[in-house]
């Protein structure tokens, strides 16, 4: 690796970092297929800086969100059983699975990202009804405070064990491809277990650093950890979302999907396109 | 402890945990871009072995290593999360709270089997 192409791998982490934290993803979907299509990275290697760098991300962006109590630390730690399980199984089954295999299902993800943020373009609150005996039992009814509406909003989780199957599939996409499968867990929390919006994306961010940290300890004992490639990839991730966090606030939600959608509409019809053996 | 409290030794943690790692991922990179990713700060250095090798850290931190510096800070880094995790076992069990103190501690232990036991 020359000192250029260091310096390259770092600036287009940080643009994927940057894009990642404005859209609500990390940055690891962007990345990988940059990596392997761009410099020729093993997707092995590429899988491994990644991981390491969704940890990076999550753990700044996590420490926010905790202090404004956004985070549903309950909901979180229950849901991270499922994430660290489904990681673990992930990552062990990265190792005995065909690359092709691998391009076929990042390329569906990405694609299935960007019908997601389709389908978000306009999104509302949950309904508040009585919560489910299971939500009673697991203490999972809390509140968070809505800066925008100015008071605090209750709410209590529902349909939990669908959500926790959601939460293990999350937790084998992120082993499998070092990604911190954000969409898929906000998904769960949102779409499924009807917690609001914003408790959801904070809860998520919370958890992804755990479930790469339970993936990243395989991916390092096997070598896919380099230095070479990991140092600028986390550093560049790093301070892409600490910028795209800044910026956040400035930029309105639509614009940022505009930018992000055929990125990965691209990105994910490229990858595809590998794992069916084109030589795109 | 208050959750006031607990949230705020969460926040710190992971602040803490991230920002060393950054900074020693940082100084291993620009000491590789200068002298190069097999080199050394102090002399040659004996220990360059392959750049994925996380073994013999210490010495090879001794001669500093750019790699060995990044490997350390990428341990660092790979160890915040599972910190932030111990640390709301305690805080959750300071609380009183048995149920989620013993789920917490569940996903402390699936950490620490895929760090330590699944390689």
């Amino acid at each position: 690796m020359t000192p250029g192409a260091d310096i390259a791998i770092f600036a287009i982490s940080a643009a994927a970092g940057l894009i990642g934290a404005l859209a609500g993803v990390g940055g690891g979907i962007l990345v990988i297929p940059t990596l392997t299509f761009g410099f020729g990275v093993d997707i092995h290697l590429a899988v491994g800086a990644s991981i390491v760098s969704v940890i990076a991300t999550s753990s700044g962006a996590a420490a926010a969100y905790v202090r404004d109590r956004m985070t549903d630390m309950r909901v979180g730690k229950l849901l991270e059983l499922a994430t660290t399980t489904g990681a673990v199984c992930g990552a062990l089954l990265a190792a005995v699975v065909a690359p092709a295999f691998l391009y076929l299902l990042l390329g569906v993800v990405l694609l299935g990202t960007a019908a997601i943020q389709v389908a978000r373009m306009g999104e509302e609150s949950p309904p508040n009804d009585t919560p489910s005996p299971l939500a009673a039992r697991l203490r999972l009814e809390s509140s968070y405070p809505d800066r925008r509406l100015g008071r605090e909003i209750p709410y209590s989780a529902r349909r939990i064990p669908l959500g926790f199957v959601l939460m293990w599939i999350a937790g084998v996409v992120s082993g499998l491809l070092g990604i911190g499968s954000g969409v898929l867990k906000v998904l769960a929390m949102d779409g499924v277990m009807r917690l609001p919006m914003k408790v959801s994306s904070a809860t998520s961010n919370f958890m992804i650093g755990v479930t790469a940290a339970a993936s990243a300890g395989i991916y390092l004992g096997r070598g896919d950890v380099d230095p070479r490639i990991a140092a600028p990839v986390a550093l560049g991730v790093l301070t892409g979302a600490i910028v795209g966090a800044r910026l956040l606030g400035r930029v309105s939600n639509r614009a940022v999907r505009l930018i992000f959608l055929p990125v990965v509409i691209a990105v994910g019809l490229e990858t595809i396109g590998r794992g069916l053996g084109f030589g795109l | 402890m208050k959750p006031e409290r607990f949230r705020r030794v969460i926040s710190a943690v992971l602040i803490v945990g991230v920002g060393i790692s950054a900074a020693l991922i940082a100084i291993g990179f620009v000491a590789a871009l200068a002298i190069g990713w097999q080199g050394s700060l102090v002399g040659a250095g004996p220990f360059a072995a392959a750049t994925t090798d996380f073994s013999n850290l210490p010495a090879r931190l001794a001669s500093l290593e750019p790699a060995a510096i990044v490997q350390l800070g990428l341990l660092t880094l790979l160890a915040t999360p599972v910190a932030r995790v111990a640390a709301s076992v305690v805080g959750f069990t300071l609380e009183g709270d048995r149920l989620y103190a013993a789920i917490t501690l569940a996903v402390l232990l699936i950490l620490l089997t895929s760090i330590f036991v699944l390689r």
